[in-house]
């Protein structure tokens, strides 16, 4: 009977979801909006991208023997402390291949920039990389699905679309917990360096750029002002190598309810408040003995409010194993550490001005209730200029407070001073 | 004297019904758009209009569904929607704005609450009828008409004036 029972429960939230709920429009949110096309209503092929050109620069000071490490030195390369870098150079083509037919989409994106995702590092050359290659079905109401190489449902920053990402670095919670990296054998740890030439980025791999290769079922449903968003995943757990290097596959599941003030769907900038959670769960197999496996889970939830002229935005998650020790510590990902962290941020959009003031805290604790402990908090003060709805300026001032418990890594974070960042943002 | 089904077939059945759920959730249920209302009576149902437009949509670019929608709105609220006739028809690659599911469905009923009307081309559809091995299902505003561009001459020579925005 209690069989029975759920049986009907089952039934009936799966007709409420995918018949009781109006399918929600495109435009929806990140998940749709980086998944799906207006239905009846998109190109064959719409030709995409941005570009972002920056300056960037470190006032760290230099540890005893002018050595240098990875905070305290401009990335990619981690050669000096000040560099002008095409931080992003993307383009794609993304639309439905049979107008016909709208319930077929496809999304296609290739980065030329100079990252972690190309940027090979001391034991790797520059290699451009495909980051997006996704084919959407959209014939199953209530569940869309997605296969290829794509972002993985998740973080918001991490997974929201660079035409609205605020700042101009990550979070040290994002940059260091969620954005994996993929050490190669030949990748070896590299100590604290002098400048310039430091050359300090030991990962010869693309970085996981919160992406992997998989299938997701997904959608949206708009309950009067409300939308509820769902997406479950399965991939490699490989990032965007596309291809699996091991039989564990990752499985990603994320929720979100978002209440739409003007009632309706209206791209990255419509007026929201959400919430959401995420979790990720997946094995990686140890590049360095292939006998060894590491669990890697990783989890959090957040908030997210934007009605002009402000913006609130706050996240917290935690994770275990494949803990990132540095860029130039390759050998040390594979282990079972802990860490969590999160940030706050909020904005002003100066009324009536193309004007946007930002501030943001974030912190990170990197290998909780170990020995070699760290913490990273950071103020970002930034202002941004919009020219126009895709093309923007952008300066940040970071205020960084590094720490460890551990005495040696301690007298080089302890140094780690304030950066300063400006960055054109263009959008075609 | 009825006699309970039995049990194999009854499974047989239990089985079937979520199947037959699935295909009508994926495939749609086919309805009929009714034909549009001839020419001569349509001028008849708006005596007192001060202009007479007909939109045709045919370019394969989506941004002109939407352009499309934005002049009729636009001549709905300069002229009022007692004092302008306006007809949308949509023939070749520009029929994907009458298609059922178009993202522009909700400003289409809106549209279509105030008086404007949408003819669909039926040369255009069994043509894509072809291609898609069946007949794409329609808004239901939409009327057919036999050819979208005889019901544009028609229009015109009934006075309408034609944009093609």
């Amino acid at each position: 009977m209690k069989t029975m029972h759920k049986r009907l429960s089952a039934t009936a939230l799966g007709v409420c979801l995918g018949l009781g709920a109006a399918s929600s429009a495109q435009a929806a949110n990140w998940l749709m909006l980086q998944g799906t096309e207006k239905a009846d209503n998109a190109p064959r092929a719409k030709v995409w991208g941005f570009i972002q050109p920056e300056y960037q620069q470190d006032f760290s000071d230099a540890h005893a023997g002018d050595t240098y490490i990875p905070p305290k030195l401009i990335g990619p390369g981690l050669d000096d402390q000040s560099a002008f870098n095409i931080k992003r150079a993307r383009i794609g083509v993304r639309g439905t291949g049979f107008p016909l037919d709208g319930k077929v989409n496809y999304f296609l994106l290739a980065e030329f920039g100079n990252n972690a995702i190309t940027n090979g590092g001391r034991y790797g050359d520059y290699h451009p990389a495909l980051t997006d290659a996704s084919v959407t079905l959209n014939y199953i109401p209530g569940a869309r699905i997605r296969a290829g190489l794509f972002k993985t449902p998740g973080s918001e920053e991490a997974l929201q679309g660079i035409i609205a990402l605020p700042y101009i670095n990550y979070t040290s919670v994002t940059n260091q917990l969620l954005l994996e990296r993929f050490p190669d054998d030949g990748d070896s740890n590299i100590g604290p360096q002098t400048t310039p030439g430091a050359d300090m980025n030991g990962f010869s791999k693309s970085a996981g750029a919160y992406r992997d290769t998989g299938i997701e079922v997904f959608d949206s449903f708009d309950v009067g002002k409300w939308e509820h968003s769902y997406a479950a995943m399965l991939g490699n757990g490989n990032g965007v190598q596309m291809l699996d290097d091991d039989s564990n596959k990752d499985v990603y599941l994320y929720w979100s309810s978002a209440y739409l003030f003007d009632g309706k769907a209206g791209g990255p900038w419509r007026s929201t408040m959400k919430l959401f959670g995420w979790y990720q769960d997946g094995q990686r197999t140890n590049a360095y003995d292939k006998t060894q496996e590491q669990d890697r889970t990783r989890y959090g939830i957040g908030a997210f409010y934007l009605k002009r002229p402000f913006r609130v935005s706050a996240e917290y998650m935690k994770g275990k194993g494949m803990i990132f020790q540095g860029q130039h510590m390759p050998q040390k990902m594979f282990n079972d550490y802990k860490a969590e962290g999160g940030y706050i941020e909020g904005a002003y959009f100066i009324p009536n001005t193309p004007f946007e003031l930002q501030l943001r805290y974030d912190t990170y604790e990197r290998n909780v209730d170990q020995p070699s402990k760290a913490t990273f908090d950071t103020w970002t003060a930034g202002v941004q200029y919009h020219f126009n709805k895709k093309t923007r300026a952008t300066l940040n001032y970071a205020v960084r407070d590094f720490s460890s418990d551990a005495a040696g890594p301690n007298s080089h974070l302890e140094g780690v001073d304030d950066r300063v960042a400006l960055q054109l943002t263009a959008v075609f | 004297m009825k006699h309970a089904p039995a049990p194999g077939k009854m499974l047989r059945r239990a089985l079937l019904a979520p199947v037959i759920l699935a295909a009508l959730l994926i495939g749609g249920v086919a309805q009929a758009n009714e034909p549009a209302t001839p020419v001569d009576q349509v001028v008849k149902q708006k005596p007192f209009a001060d202009a007479r437009v007909v939109l045709q949509i045919s370019d394969p670019n989506p941004f002109k569904q939407t352009l499309v929608l934005n002049v009729a709105h636009n001549l709905l609220k300069f002229y009022g929607p007692d004092r302008v006739d306006i007809e949308v028809v949509a023939f070749g690659p520009g029929l994907r704005l009458l298609f059922k599911d178009n993202a522009q469905a909700g400003r289409i009923a809106v549209l279509a609450d105030q008086g404007v009307r949408f003819s669909a081309c039926k040369n255009t559809i069994t043509n894509m009828g072809k291609k898609l091995g069946h007949e794409p299902a329609l808004n239901p505003n939409a009327r057919i008409v036999p050819a979208g561009i005889v019901r544009l001459i028609q229009l015109n020579q009934a006075g309408y004036f034609v944009a093609k925005p």
